[in-house]
């Protein structure tokens, strides 16, 4: 017979970014949160991710008091060079969009760490969520099990999954999935030397259609990573350190990477299907990577993690510390997560047909790689601060008249 | 880095052809460029410099009818008839052996030339050219293949649509004075020659399996660039030059058109002359007899 704990207010699946973020706000307001996580190591991290959080996601970040332990910890505050084919996309540093560059390895012990340590948050590692449990009609809590086999039913008010692009949570919940192919692949790794020239800013090169990019990051260690389209595959499954070297340096104004040493090893991700999941159903909530897997060529993953964790806590609050009922919560999560992302992702889902630009962005890019202001304007696009409906408006006549100016000076 | 790079002329196959050198002058083995179609001497400067600065003496020259070099009476505008032309220049040259740089068509009359002559050929640089089986040519080949509409096409092309015929299919545009140099030497002289070599040449893929049969056993040392958006030939003939050099070193570049040395300088400046120093010290430090 399993063990029946007494309820949660919310339980958790998946310590990593997401996971985490919303267990230390709900942990924070006086919840009692279970966080589940089948990995057993506290310093278990994500392996396969460029690890760029844009610069959306630094306010998220800051309300959880972890920007300066991130910055302690020798995270590194990025604005992003952007190569075109018409020029370096490069905004008036004053306006650039601030990411942050820390390596997954520091990044999530320490914000598991944090987590833990939050009065109210209990953290169960080496637990696996086996089934959700259901009450009346919701979801109420999810059942887990350890390696030796012990299960335990673990009831809770509100139950996330925060499992990521695979989420167990979103399967048994069966919420409705959109999927849309990603015609690219990514392969990575960190380099020891070979700095690029933007350090510690970084770099990302739009190859029409292949891309790459330069992430500097803590303890002088550079990310390379190559997202090329899938005709280029077999190359890299043959000699993945050899192609990635040989991609990097072969683009325009190529960075020194064969200058560099590798440290660890290249790690690729073929797969990259776009997943975009209803975040919500009775009693449950989706965030990060779960809810929305969108394609990592835009580096968005990690800051709306903890983005989405933040619209979930907010929304969900008021039912969970009051009397407001909970579906309510969830409803304004839904609505809040489908109005800050739904643009994006549908520009991004386009662009991962590995398709050339079209004749809009083939404007908006030389507009920007000629002009600062829009430049400016890209840049809090692309660092998803604005979206496309606040984007558009601004930049249209901005990029005619740039072009236009252009034409007539030559 | 610098070397001189040396510009005067030779006489070789009945006419007087311009060529671009530098490195040792004396060398028996060298790098010899063959261009293009549109191409001249013009195109090579650059790497030549780069591979005499490297101590390998370099040539590269004019074929006939291209750049500002006359096709002699009786020419034969045909892939065998430039390769020879290439043999009796490389004999005026003192060129024993090869390490061919190709581009364009320079790729179907140099690999004529090393089937003929395969013992002289020391290593091969392809550049947006190679073996092509199953080849059928682009659209503009098409064109001029066909009778009347090529001439009628290659008498309406004036400068301005030249420019934007070439750039549109450019990931990133030419260099301005690289489009321009090109349609000063694409006179009438040169497109007539271009449609005697179009229609002569059928089938471009047509002898790629005896090219296989004959150099893949030699396992020369080969070092493959191709400009990942080529609109003319497309890159998906990068990997394929394995089959006929099967040690060879394959870059296909992003962002890269049909002309990598004019949009990529640098990067095939770089790949040549590392090639250059992987395969060896040249052989121009041996006494030769």
């Amino acid at each position: 017979m399993p063990n029946t704990d007494s309820p949660y207010d919310a339980v958790v699946v998946g310590a990593s970014l997401a996971g985490c973020a919303t267990a230390i706000q709900l942990g924070r307001a006086g919840l009692r949160v279970a966080v589940i996580e089948k990995q057993p190591d506290p310093q278990a991290y994500k392996r396969i991710c460029s690890h760029f959080i844009q610069a959306s996601g630094v306010p998220a970040i800051e309300r959880l008091g972890l920007l300066e332990p991130i910055e302690a910890a020798g995270g590194q505050r990025p604005r992003v060079h952007a190569w075109s084919q018409w020029g370096w996309i490069e905004a008036p540093p004053e306006q650039a969009g601030r990411g942050i560059n820390l390596r997954r390895e520091v990044l999530d012990p320490l914000v598991r760490t944090t987590a833990a340590e939050t009065p109210g948050v209990e953290m169960m590692l080496g637990w696996s969520a086996e089934r959700l449990l259901r009450e009346n009609g919701s979801f109420a809590g999810v059942a887990v099990r350890n390696p030796d086999g012990e299960e335990r039913e673990l009831r809770a008010r509100l139950t996330v999954g925060a499992d990521g692009r695979d989420s167990r949570i979103a399967e048994l919940s069966e919420v409705p999935v959109k999927t849309s192919p990603n015609a690219r692949f990514a392969y990575g790794g960190y380099f020891e030397g070979g700095t690029p020239a933007h350090a510690p800013d970084a770099s990302v090169w739009f190859l029409d259609p292949q891309w790459a990019a330069a992430f500097p990051t803590d303890t002088d260690l550079t990310f390379y990573a190559a997202m090329p389209t899938k005709e280029r595959l077999p190359e890299f499954k043959r000699d993945p350190e050899g192609a990635l070297v040989r991609f990097l340096a072969d683009i325009p104004e190529a960075p020194p990477i064969r200058e560099g040493r590798l440290v660890g090893s290249v790690m690729g991700k073929v797969d990259m299907t776009n997943r975009m999941r209803r975040p919500v159903a009775p009693g449950l909530a989706l965030v990060g990577d779960a809810a929305l897997a969108a394609d990592p060529l835009f580096g968005v993953g990690c800051g709306w993690a903890f983005q989405s964790a933040g619209w979930l806590s907010d929304a969900v609050l008021p039912a969970l510390t009051g009397e407001q009922p909970l579906e309510k919560g969830l409803d304004r999560y839904r609505r809040r997560h489908a109005k800050e992302l739904r643009g994006h992702t549908f520009f991004m889902h386009d662009y991962s047909k590995g398709r050339r630009f079209n004749p809009m962005e083939r404007m908006m890019f030389a507009a920007a790689a000629r002009d600062g202001r829009a430049a400016a304007i890209v840049d809090s696009f692309a660092t998803r601060q604005i979206g496309p409906a606040q984007m558009m408006p601004r930049m249209l006549p901005r990029a005619i008249a740039v072009n236009a100016r252009h034409a007539l000076a030559r | 880095m610098s070397t001189e790079i040396k510009r005067s002329s030779l006489l070789a196959g009945g006419t007087r052809t311009r060529l671009v050198q530098a490195g040792p002058a004396d060398a028996s083995e060298a790098l010899v460029f063959v261009h293009g179609n549109p191409g001249s001497a013009d195109d090579w400067v650059r790497l030549v410099g780069a591979a005499g600065a490297a101590g390998h003496r370099a040539v590269a020259f004019d074929l006939p009818d291209f750049g500002e070099t006359v096709a002699p009476d009786g020419f034969e505008h045909t892939p065998f008839g430039y390769a020879e032309f290439v043999a009796e220049a490389l004999e005026e040259l003192g060129i024993e052996r090869a390490h061919l740089v190709l581009h364009d068509f320079g790729g179907p009359i140099g690999l004529v030339w090393a089937m003929a002559h395969p013992d002289a050929l020391a290593g091969i640089v392809l550049i947006d050219t190679g073996v092509l089986p199953g080849y059928t040519w682009h659209t503009l080949a098409r064109i001029w293949r066909t009778p009347v509409l090529g001439e009628v096409f290659q008498a309406i092309t004036n400068r301005r649509g030249y420019r934007f015929a070439l750039n549109r299919n450019e990931p990133r545009g030419l260099p301005r004075e690289f489009v321009e140099a090109m349609y000063d030497n694409y006179d009438r002289r040169t497109r007539r020659a271009v449609l005697k070599l179009y229609r002569a040449t059928p089938d471009p893929g047509g002898m790629s399996e005896n090219l296989i049969g004959i150099l893949a056993p030699r396992d020369i040392p080969a070092l493959v660039i191709w400009g990942e958006d080529d609109a003319y030939l497309p890159s998906s003939y990068a990997a394929e030059q394995e089959r006929a050099f099967p040690s060879a070193d394959v870059h296909v570049l992003p962002a890269s058109g049909h002309w990598p040395f004019a949009d990529a300088p640098e990067t095939v400046e770089r790949l040549l002359v590392d090639f250059l120093d992987r395969a060896g010290a040249p052989e121009a430090s041996r006494p030769e007899g």
